[in-house]
């Protein structure tokens, strides 16, 4: 059984030299409506599980090769279509909002921050729920004083900056000008880490936090 | 459910490694961040997908099982980066 496996859109441009081979060796096909692209190919379903992680890091290396040259708006390893005409009432339902996603984001790159509790750290204190409660609220601010550091560290190179929770810390992420990504390194490296934190830089990355609603999670017709 | 957990995540755990990302050795990126961005950043089909279970069924995995499970699996390398540099 196939299905249509996407792998970005972009602005398409004679220029931008597009990858040959994607996930599991296959072709990848370029899908023009208008002046968007899409990459897409003709993929074996389901993914073998035991090379999910190589699939993950071919549909990866797709997505940046695009990525190196222009910007991309990436989909989501493990979303596919139907079939052809499935993926192309996508397109053609969503491309207006698409085109406008890559417009706005063009010159844009996504660097990110994580600041996680140090493997170091003194064992949370279960002795009372209070002193629990106390040290957590600690660790809390600390953190968030961390992100609004940073984020005014780097607010001379950003448009914009989201700060997200997740299980395992703060996500910051910041949408830097294409080519501005050392500055941004530079100056989060000069902002001093809290007792107890550690931070990890990543990136550049697709703008994939900063895309409207719409294009995250858009209407979709026949789609998996 | 498990046989997600496992495939996607035993793997990483094991195989941690740093691959280039634009070409130039100065960006690079862990093989768990990539994992992390290509199953939780960009559009969403459906917000749900399909693995096969033991090559016979389809299973159909709310996304957020794998969200969890790459917050889980990026908590656990922290710790084994941190132990590695002592």
């Amino acid at each position: 059984m196939s299905r249509i496996l996407a792998y970005c859109g972009f602005r398409h441009a004679p220029e931008l030299v597009l990858p040959a081979l994607g996930v599991t060796a296959v072709p990848v096909q370029l899908a023009s409506y208008g002046e968007l692209g899409l990459l897409w190919s003709e993929v074996e379903w389901p993914f073998d599980p035991e090379r999910m992680q190589k699939s993950a890091v071919e549909f990866h290396g797709v997505v940046h090769h695009v990525f190196r040259q222009t910007a991309v708006i990436p989909f989501r390893l493990l979303s596919v279509f139907d079939d052809r005409p499935a993926f192309s009432a996508f397109a053609a339902q969503n491309q207006e909002q698409f085109l406008e996603d890559l417009k706005r984001l063009s010159s844009f790159v996504q660097m990110e921050c994580v600041i996680y509790p140090a493997p170091s750290r003194p064992q949370v204190d279960r002795s009372s729920g209070k002193a629990y409660l106390e040290q957590k609220a600690v660790a809390m601010r600390s953190s968030e004083g961390f992100a609004q550091a940073m984020r005014d560290a780097v607010a001379h190179l950003s448009s914009e900056a989201r700060v997200r929770e997740a299980k395992n810390g703060t996500r910051i992420f910041v949408l830097v000008e294409r080519g501005r990504e050392n500055d941004f390194r530079q100056a989060v490296s000069a902002v001093a880490v809290p007792e107890h934190l550690s931070r990890r830089m990543s990136g550049p990355w697709p703008a994939a936090e900063f895309l409207s609603e719409q294009v995250k999670m858009p209407e979709s017709a026949g789609a998996k | 459910m498990d046989l997600g957990r496992r495939t996607l995540l035993s793997p990483m755990q094991n195989d941690f490694e740093t691959v280039g990302v634009l070409g130039g050795g100065e960006d690079e990126v862990s093989l768990l961040e990539i994992l992390d961005h290509v199953l939780n950043s960009g559009v969403v089909i459906h917000g749900s997908l399909v693995i096969s279970l033991a090559g016979v069924d389809l299973v159909y995995l709310g996304l957020n099982v794998v969200l969890t499970s790459v917050e889980t699996a990026l908590s656990n390398l922290q710790i084994e980066e941190k132990r590695r540099q002592k």
